[in-house]
């Protein structure tokens, strides 16, 4: 294959502002939620900052931890899926089939990173705020599962451009929406195959690991430790 | 969007070439798109300002098709228009860097907000029912001009006018319009103006702005009481900062200490935080200051005037260490590290002032002086205001007036009420009010409502209905900032700089710019009113071979920071003292403390449902904001997470979720800033309860800043929980409902 897709988090300019999340909310048409509705458990974050305590006051320590669906190269939501909704593509990236979903669950229940959300209600947005929706991606009915896609009508925009100026795609030509908003530059996304791109070189820092690396899922998002 | 694409974007603009079909048709033009020049599924990107805060970020926003429903003749009708999608930071701006904060980035919805206001309208039933109905322009402009007439003539010190806390187009024509009715000038009715911050760099540097901190370039960092990857001055500039000083060096990681009596998110991406008691950040800067003469690592102690280094000389750290709830060997060690730092830096400020916030800057500033790191790379650096450029008046013209009269007189540091607020709205009879949400941020104590009540005349000038906008007469809407052409001063800037918008979208609804509003209130008067435009702001700065339509097309204008100067040197000896708390403290044992957070800032964020929907970054609470409580003192008074606790000071109550924090300060209650609008909208009206609200009415003497840490108050159990909702916790039991 011709690229794949990976990303690297440096946990130390992480700040957690969640600048990021909303990002993904404004590309994506993420459905938004009542209170109701969340309280019941049914808010949609394809990206979430988990947050974690370390330690007893005073000498507590605060983490902070972007996670999205790490696109797994051996990824345990694909093989389950009675339908093929969801499935592997030719670039790494593990993709959802929003018509071909019948709401089985089985993808969510297999995955370690509890990055799928599942559309309980049809999504409303009250006049006018449907006018900001990109139509560059699909608003999901009820009834379908839903996850991170590494914004791929990002990756199909940037591939049409280079084609259409005749180059090659460059390393940093394509920019999920979360990686460009970040204002600590804490996000990095690129191509794996590109032994020469910055995700590839972050990916191999002596900092970089892997979430739940052990459950052999093979994850294409690299977390760079703090210090 | 990434600087080389923008730079792109900005070349076939040049060129001339329109685009159209098979080709890119990305462009950068500051200019109206019209509805012909919209091809489904082709972007457009336009330059634009952040009008959020204070910060001036420049963005580009991305332009397709939109279909909106308009009602023509009771007939639903589809209207293809151009719709804003996304807005991203402009990557020619240095203090963005093409990157953008979650308000930032979450302000379109505020566009598209279904309960937005659509057109002036007048009340219709009794003052702070929110009872309106529509009325014409020409009427509602017609009304509002003959009671200003009438108050003018007969005493125009009663027409109040109050605004934010930007600096910019608005804020020079909201002087303008003042000035030419005769009028006081306008109020700052802001938390976010940095009153305090922008006072001490004035005594102890003589600036006037707020100082730059460059971070990227420092070894060792304090930070004391400065939230400064929160909700404080410059978020995304000091994010981006942070981002490079951890780990954009080859060979150094910069060391963060954060010294604040919250742990707020600056405090939790530390290496350590020190805990300090609320209000103990100048004597724990005294005892900083004293360490640091006392190990021989102050380099240049003769940058201080005796008075100052005897001041520092005379303080008795162990003592001074004790009120603060510090160990003193651990505060040692951190300022031995940061005496032999290559490149030290003290970054303070005050994201809940205290009654001696201004001591406290002041005394960062003379250990920065101290440790010889003014004007030197990783230390800090004069904000571009300091410049005596006389070319560039209209410049400083628009920044801000200083929100009270300066009075060096900081002996009674409490006052009853801000002395220029509560005394201009004492008599006001017409009050006029944008940018602003006075009935919200400030305490009930302060009489701001019963002022709005008193008055014959309340204007509210705002897109929604808000907590202020509820009690007035009429409301004539502005533009949103996205529909606007504005100009906006960087509130943290080395460089002289404006972020600069032009309209390129029609305005959705029957609203108008403030701007416009003030010319034709001024002329229907018959006063003498200069209308203002970005071009005014903009052209002192323009060097040869620049033009203003460059400036336009490329979002703003950003020179060259100055060389260094040497600031002059410091005169007034540094105070000390304890803060002042209102409540007796065996009464009220607990202080309170609210503050600015990164999502909601002084609460404007609270109406969009992006925003109430992003987890807390203490609590991970959604949809509602909690009361921060140490786990000890839960404990004690048997209150258990999510469980409602009622807060109640000498000046009111509240009763919000708590939030059993394993890292408050005991002692110490917290609560961001957002929640318990009467009035802002479907998402935040009636929602939870305003901690301002039960404030003393206590103000910083020297700036009449709100003092937001100065109210001591209790806690009592007040039942179980009743819907609050955390999005992510470690303990799954903790979020309060099952199944996921």
């Amino acid at each position: 294959m011709e690229h794949r897709w990976g990303m690297a988090i440096d946990l130390d300019r992480c700040t957690g502002c969640e600048a990021c999340v909303v990002a993904c909310h404004a590309e994506n048409n993420l459905p938004i939620s009542t209170p109701e509705q969340a309280a019941q458990g049914r808010t949609t974050h394809w990206i979430r900052i988990d947050r974690y305590y370390e330690g007893e006051f005073p000498d507590i320590k605060v983490r902070y931890m972007p996670v999205l669906c790490q696109h797994c190269d051996n990824a345990p939501c694909e093989p389950v899926c009675p339908t093929y909704a969801t499935y592997h593509n030719q670039e790494g990236l593990n993709v959802q089939v929003y018509n071909r979903c019948v709401g089985t669950f089985y993808c969510a229940n297999n995955c370690p990173y509890t990055v799928r959300y599942f559309n309980w209600f049809a999504p409303e947005w009250p006049e006018p705020l449907a006018l900001q929706h990109n139509p560059d991606v699909a608003v999901r009915p009820a009834g379908v599962m839903e996850k991170c896609t590494f914004c791929i009508q990002r990756i199909k925009r940037a591939k049409q451009d280079s084609a259409a100026e005749a180059r090659p795609l460059a390393d940093g030509d394509v920019q999920p929406a979360c990686v460009q908003s970040c204002p600590a530059e804490a996000m990095v996304f690129g191509d794996l195959n590109d032994p020469a791109s910055k995700v590839s070189r972050l990916a191999q820092d002596g900092r970089a690991t892997r979430l739940l690396e052990e459950l052999g899922t093979k994850p294409k998002v690299f977390y760079l430790r703090k210090g | 969007m990434d600087r080389r694409n923008f730079f792109k974007i900005l070349s076939v603009t040049s060129a001339g070439a329109l685009g159209g079909c098979g080709g890119k048709a990305d462009r950068a033009i500051p200019l109206l798109v019209p509805e012909h020049e919209i091809v489904p599924g082709e972007e457009q990107w336009h330059p634009a300002v952040c009008a959020e805060c204070g910060a001036g970020c420049a963005t580009v926003v991305r332009i397709m098709e939109g279909v909106r429903v308009v009602d023509r003749n009771g007939e639903a009708v589809r209207e293809r228009i151009a719709a804003i999608k996304k807005i991203e930071g402009n990557p020619l701006d240095p203090i963005s860097g093409g990157r953008l904060c979650a308000r930032g980035q979450a302000s379109v919805q505020s566009l598209y907000h279904p309960d937005r206001l659509r057109g002036p309208m007048k009340r219709t039933g009794q003052r702070g029912q929110a009872a309106f109905a529509a009325i014409s322009w020409a009427d509602a402009i017609g009304q509002a001009a003959e009671m200003l007439a009438k108050v003018r003539a007969a005493d125009p010190a009663r027409i109040v006018f109050l605004g934010g806390a930007q600096a910019g187009t608005r804020s020079l024509a909201i002087q303008r319009f003042t000035e030419a009715l005769g009028a006081p000038a306008p109020v700052v009715c802001s938390l976010a103006d940095h009153a305090v911050e922008h006072k001490a760099a004035e005594i102890a540097f003589g600036w006037k702005g707020l100082p730059v901190y460059d971070l990227a370039h420092a070894h060792y960092t304090l930070g004391v009481g400065a939230d400064f990857l929160g909700g404080w001055a410059s978020p995304v500039y000091y994010a981006r900062q942070f981002g490079d000083f951890r780990q954009g060096r080859r060979q150094i990681r910069g060391q963060l200490v954060q010294a604040e009596s919250r742990l707020s998110i600056t405090a939790a991406a530390a290496d350590r935080w020190l805990p300090l008691r609320p209000g103990s950040e100048p004597q724990f800067l005294a005892a900083v200051g004293r360490m640091l003469l006392d190990a021989g690592l102050a380099r240049k102690p003769e940058a201080l005037p005796k008075a100052v280094v005897q001041a520092f000389q005379a303080a008795d750290p162990a003592a001074l260490l004790a009120t603060c709830g510090l160990e003193e060997k651990r505060v040692r060690q951190i300022v031995k590290e940061l005496g032999e730092s290559e490149a030290p830096l003290v970054l303070a400020g005050a994201s809940v002032p205290h009654t001696n916030s201004v001591d406290a800057v002041v005394t960062s500033h003379y250990v920065n002086l101290m440790l010889g790191n003014v004007g030197k790379p990783g230390g800090v650096h004069a904000p571009a205001e300091a410049s005596e450029d006389p070319g560039n008046r209209a410049l400083l013209a628009s920044k801000k007036q200083p929100p009270t009269q300066p009075s060096r007189d900081r002996e009674g540091a409490v006052v009853p009420a801000d002395p220029r607020l509560s005394q201009s709205l004492a008599h006001a009879q017409v009050v006029l009010i944008d940018g602003a949400n006075p009935v919200y941020t400030m305490p009930h104590s302060a009489g701001v409502t019963d002022a709005q009540a008193r008055a014959e005349l309340v204007i509210a000038f705002g897109s929604f209905l808000d907590d202020s906008a509820a009690w007035a007469d009429l409301l004539l809407p502005d533009h949103h900032a996205l529909e606007s052409e504005m100009a906006l001063v960087p509130a943290v800037s080395e460089r002289q700089a404006v972020a600069i918008s032009t309209p390129f979208v029609e305005p959705l609804y029957d609203t108008r710019a403030v701007e416009t509003t003030l010319a034709e209130l001024a002329r229907k008067i018959g006063a003498e009113y200069q209308g203002v435009t970005p071009k005014d702001i903009v052209q002192p700065l323009l060097t040869e071979g620049v033009s203003y339509e460059d400036v336009a097309r490329e979002g703003g204008i950003w020179l060259e920071p100055p060389p260094p100067t040497s600031p002059r040197p410091p005169t007034v000896a540094p105070s000390f003292a304890a803060a002042h708390f209102e409540g007796d403290a065996a009464q009220y044992p607990f202080h309170f403390q609210p503050y600015p957070s990164l999502q909601f800032h002084d609460g404007r964020g609270a109406n969009l449902p992006w925003l109430q929907e992003l987890p807390d970054p203490a609590s991970s609470s959604i949809w509602g904001l909690p009361v921060e409580i140490d786990p000890k003192t839960a404990a004690a008074l048997r209150i258990g997470n999510g469980d409602v606790v009622r807060v109640e000071s000498p000046y009111g109550s509240l009763e919000a979720p708590a939030y059993v924090h394993p890292g408050a300060v005991p002692g110490v209650v917290s609560m961001a800033i957002g929640d318990g609008h009467s009035h802002y909208s479907r998402y935040a009206s009636g929602r939870g309860a305003n901690p301002l609200a039960i404030l003393a009415p206590v103000w910083e003497s020297s700036t009449g800043a709100l003092v937001l840490g100065a109210t001591r108050v209790r806690l009592a159990r007040a039942g179980g929980r009743r819907g609050w909702t955390q999005f992510s916790t470690g303990d799954r039991q903790e979020r309060g409902f099952d199944g996921r």
